[in-house]
């Protein structure tokens, strides 16, 4: 289902680029010497969370890792203008902690935990190296990215670290992610 | 006004409400796939004539988001690789171009209903003596669940874990401010062959008081003159800028050396409406890779 809709936003975009050609153009009334009539397209610059990078229940003293490959990865993408290149920053946290503040658990983010697929299939565990950028470090993304006719899917994995003697409960922490184009 | 110019302004006039509902209906594609913000434009522009602005932002998802409007500084800048950032500076901005102390955004805080639309509107109290220019600033359009839903442990002892996916879009905001004008200067460049990858460089240089927009096309010809491949790519100049660009070379029998063509000018930018362009010199340049 997710890759249908993938693919009818892909249609979607060939039309507007066509019509964006289009409309890009000036009018011009053949019988008139003089006048001409243009109109701009108005690009949009979206970034979207597809999935929630997603630990699910953990224990207390064991590691829980989700590759940046596995389904459970946190899933964001950006649409955009195509020849335009993205900068792009995560600001990730070092805990997360119960919503009263009285317990916090370790998590963090290993210098390959980002994978950037330029084809934005969406899916974290086909991608492969030659679909964008494999591994990056998300605390420094130093390749620009280029977004293709489906815009740019990036994909996070990370882990959580509890203590042996973490409380029980519910644990949260925001991942901030900033997207800039380069060329504007 | 004659019947044909009546005629063409109502074709104008027809292509600019495609032209939005071309937006949205790209927006709404998306609704049912994810949670997030569409914002449009991608640049602001204000000028002493025309100190106010709008921005239109659309929730794509179909969950109320939070979003908040600030601004920030941060201009593109790269490092010696080439490698170009957009670092944003949210306090003590020194930079005599920046804008960020005297632009407002109304409003600053919203919820945005499940495929609501919302207008941000900008508003520029430039100081009096403010120099002849361009003056910039970041709008940062930061976008989360209004509504996030913290799992709850399904037994005793248990421990589970949420995060929550906040998304910020940094938009260009452009204040112009009398006579105004860019000028590139190419101040170097060279192409290198290394694992059936062409690699450009260009260190260029603005003269100008405001930002040169524009498009740097490559074009990778062999010996003989057959075209290998091209590549295409939005440039923009605030000061100095060293930028790399990596051209893959396809499957072919191509004869070296091979010869790289530069094209960098302000035309031809799609994103951007003609009236709001500030057309800037055009530098061609040639160069045997290495």
């Amino acid at each position: 289902m997710h890759k249908q809709s993938r693919t009818k936003i892909s249609g979607i975009l060939v039309i507007a680029i066509a019509l964006m050609a289009f409309m890009g153009t000036s009018v011009n009334a053949q019988d008139v010497a003089t006048g001409s009539a243009t109109a701009t397209l108005v690009v949009a610059l979206t970034v979207a969370s597809g999935a929630a990078l997603a630990f699910g229940n953990v224990y207390q003293g064991v590691t829980k890792a989700i590759a940046n490959t596995d389904a459970a990865a946190g899933i964001f993408n950006v649409t955009g203008l195509e020849d335009a290149v993205l900068a792009i920053y995560f600001q990730l946290p070092d805990y997360l902690a119960t919503a009263t503040g009285d317990d916090r658990m370790v998590i963090s983010f290993s210098s390959t935990d980002l994978n950037i697929d330029t084809t934005a299939a969406g899916a974290p565990a086909g991608f492969v190296a030659a679909n964008g950028w494999i591994d990056e470090d998300p605390h420094n993304v130093t390749s620009s990215a280029d977004i293709g006719s489906g815009g740019v899917d990036l994909y996070l994995g990370g882990r959580v670290i509890p203590s042996v003697d973490q409380t029980a409960g519910a644990y949260t922490g925001d991942i901030i992610l900033t997207v800039a184009y380069t060329g504007s | 006004m004659n019947r044909s110019q009546k005629h063409l302004s109502s074709i104008a006039g027809a292509l600019r409400r495609v032209s939005v509902f071309l937006v949205f209906t790209l927006a709404l594609s998306a609704s049912n796939l994810v949670a997030g913000v569409l914002v449009a434009p991608t640049v602001i522009f204000l000028s002493s004539d025309s100190r106010t602005g709008r921005m239109t932002l659309q929730n794509l998802g179909d969950t109320p988001q939070e979003v908040s409007v600030f601004f920030s500084f941060g201009l593109p800048t790269s490092d010696s690789l080439g490698d170009v950032r957009v670092r944003l500076q949210d306090s003590a901005v020194t930079d005599p171009k920046a804008c960020l102390d005297w632009v407002r955004a109304f409003p600053r805080r919203l919820i945005m209903p499940p495929n609501g639309t919302q207008v941000v509107r900008f508003v520029a109290n430039p100081p009096r003596d403010l120099a002849d220019g361009e003056y910039w600033a970041r709008i940062v359009v930061k976008t989360q669940d209004a509504t996030p839903n913290i799992p709850e442990p399904s037994g005793e002892g248990q421990i589970t874990t949420k995060l929550n996916m906040v998304m910020q879009t940094a938009v260009m905001l452009k204040y112009r401010h009398g006579d105004v004008f860019c000028e590139l200067e190419l101040k170097g460049a060279s192409a290198t062959f290394r694992d059936q990858i062409v690699e450009v460089m260009i260190d260029a240089n603005n003269v100008g008081n405001a930002s040169y927009l524009g498009v740097l096309s490559c074009q990778l010809v062999d010996a003989t003159g057959r075209e290998v491949a091209t590549k295409r790519t939005q440039l923009a100049v605030y000061r100095d800028m060293r930028r790399r660009v990596m051209i893959p070379i396809p499957e072919g029998e191509f004869v070296r050396p091979f010869e790289i063509n530069l094209n960098i000018t302000s035309k031809g930018r799609t994103d951007i409406a003609a009236e709001d362009m500030l057309y800037g010199n055009d530098i061609e340049y040639s160069a045997v890779v290495e």
